[in-house]
């Protein structure tokens, strides 16, 4: 018990003591680290926030209005309505009436002018329809133009163009986010590896003279371990709170402007967390990494 | 005669036993395709004092770091205490480590740490939290004549003085073999003969003791055992020599 506690401090002095010491090499290393957690962190949490925004269309984008012509008999538009029901891709269908339609248009004033102007009710009534996946959208489509009782005119709202469009934004962002973190993993990886390899390597005195006293590995390896999951910890403090700051200003720009991008509370709560315990997980992988070659002998 | 050599024969029967270090046809050919050891068998017995003598290149080195184990003999065995070190896994390394006490040419010191730091260190990293650590530092830094440098920093000592910390950090934790690789290599004559004198001082107290050396005039002068190694081979090996073979300017 004694000799566990002896070995930790001395673990624990000695790191603190190396990182003191060589306080330049071990603050670029701290940066370094710093500076890709803060590119992990942020891309992660922008790739979160496009998707958040993006899922919000895709909600929107997968409803689809099938117009109906004004004189569809009421038992083929229930029989229609029932087919869509029972299909599996799709989540619920509304039938929406000619007077309902015209309740809605009315609430912008200028449709409620000229509906007023035109005394009649030109708008049809509808079936709206919301599916799944927003993929299966043009196969209504189709579906909804082969009906007869669709009218032939303007058949749906389907706009293909933008869907499709969306459709692509989604699928290139996912996958820019995805080879962003690889590549930044593996820079960071060989960075940090690099780091410590210095900090070993002003070292190598010290290492050497353990070896010949008789110091096992892991005394040896202990130092630098700590040492590399306290640079570890405190660049990923120093860049989540500035992750996190940018993420808050980032939400309010964007509310004050185009878009409304909720601010994700458990999200950024989990990402932290998730950044602290990989800062500390990276540093002390790059440790062992680091001080592998002079231990080979 | 030494007081060690009477010290050897008051104790016979271990030493008829088994010597504390042995090789047996021990090779060493690098992988650059050096042979730097051919074919050697020794015997050095506990209390023993030798000299490793030879030109440089000769393979005196190479044999201390085979000792130590830090490189593996070609073919051939090697046993020190009766146990085999040729193929000894990696991680039983510390333990056999921990029968050496090695001082080198260019003492290795710390100059970040004090005098008694630098010998702490090494009972620190092998033996953490042993009790009475300070004692056995100032007890060490006693036999090696430095009892009151103790705070001094490797840079405020003279080269013998120097050495002298590496002995004691070697020293501390009370090895069964002391190897010295060139100590006197960095130092005057005088200081030399100061370095020469304590490790017969630690080889009376019961240590073995191995000297690799350039160093003539103390082989010549101690007059103990010398292993003359020439082009990696053993070729002489007597019980009082001197640095070249009698009456000749060979090794």
């Amino acid at each position: 018990m004694r000799q566990i506690l002896a070995s930790l401090w001395f673990a624990l002095h000695s790191a603190g003591q190396n990182f003191r010491r060589n306080l330049g090499v071990s603050l670029a290393g701290v940066f370094t680290m710093g500076l890709i957690i803060f590119l992990v962190g942020g891309s992660l949490l922008f790739t979160h926030s496009v998707d958040t925004v993006l899922q919000g269309q895709e909600q929107n984008a997968s409803h689809l209005k099938i117009y109906l012509s004004d004189n569809a008999s009421l038992a083929s538009i229930t029989n229609f309505e029932s087919r869509l029901k029972h299909d599996p891709r799709v989540i619920s269908v509304t039938f929406e009436t000619k007077d309902q339609a015209k309740q809605q248009a009315s609430q912008n004033q200028s449709i409620s002018n000229a509906l007023a102007v035109l005394g009649s009710n030109p708008l049809p009534a509808s079936l709206n329809l919301n599916v799944r996946k927003l993929t299966d959208l043009s196969q209504f489509n189709a579906e909804a133009k082969a009906t007869p009782i669709v009218d032939s005119t303007t058949p749906t709202d389907y706009n293909s163009d933008v869907i499709s469009k969306l459709n692509t934004v989604i699928t290139v962002i996912q996958w820019v986010g995805a080879i962003i973190a690889v590549i930044l993993l593996t820079i960071s990886i060989v960075i940090i590896m690099n780091t410590i390899r210095t900090a070993v390597y002003s070292r190598r005195t010290e290492i050497e003279i353990m070896k010949l006293v008789g110091a096992t590995d892991w005394f040896v390896r202990w130092p630098f371990i700590l040492e590399g999951m306290l640079g570890g910890l405190l660049a990923a403090i120093f860049s989540g709170a500035v992750v996190f700051g940018a993420y808050r200003l980032f939400v309010q720009a964007a509310q004050g402007n185009l878009l409304s991008v909720p601010f994700d509370t458990r999200y950024t709560i989990t990402l932290l967390i998730v950044l602290l315990v990989g800062g500390v997980a990276v540093g002390a992988f790059g440790s062992f990494l680091g001080v592998r070659r002079f231990l080979s002998a | 005669m030494s007081v060690a050599v009477a010290e050897r024969s008051a104790a016979p029967p271990q030493h008829a036993l088994r010597p504390v270090i042995s090789f047996h046809g021990v090779s060493k050919v690098y992988p650059n395709g050096t042979e730097a050891l051919r074919d050697v068998d020794l015997a050095i017995h506990q209390g023993d004092f030798c000299f490793l003598v030879g030109p440089s290149g000769a393979g005196k080195s190479t044999l201390v770091r085979l000792l130590i184990r830090d490189e593996a003999p070609s073919t051939g065995r090697i046993f020190i205490d009766g146990q085999e070190v040729s193929r000894m896994s990696h991680r039983k390394l510390p333990k056999l480590r921990r029968k050496f006490g090695i001082v080198f040419q260019d003492y290795k010191l710390l100059t970040r740490r004090t005098v008694a730091q630098n010998v702490a260190f090494a009972l620190q990293v092998t033996r953490p939290g042993q009790r009475h650590m300070r004692e056995k530092v100032e007890e060490v830094l006693w036999i090696v004549g430095l009892e009151d440098k103790l705070d001094k920093f490797p840079d405020e000592l003279s080269g013998g003085e120097q050495q002298r910390v590496a002995i004691a950090r070697a020293l501390v934790h009370r090895p069964r073999i002391f190897l010295a690789d060139e100590p006197t290599g960095n130092l005057d004559p005088d200081t030399s003969w100061g370095i020469v004198q304590l490790l017969l001082q630690i080889n009376h107290r019961g240590t073995t003791v191995m000297m690799a050396t350039h160093n003539r005039e103390v082989v010549d002068l101690v007059r103990r055992r010398v292993i003359a190694i020439d082009n990696g081979r053993v070729v002489r090996d007597e019980a009082e020599g001197s640095y070249l073979r009698e009456g000749t300017a060979t090794l």
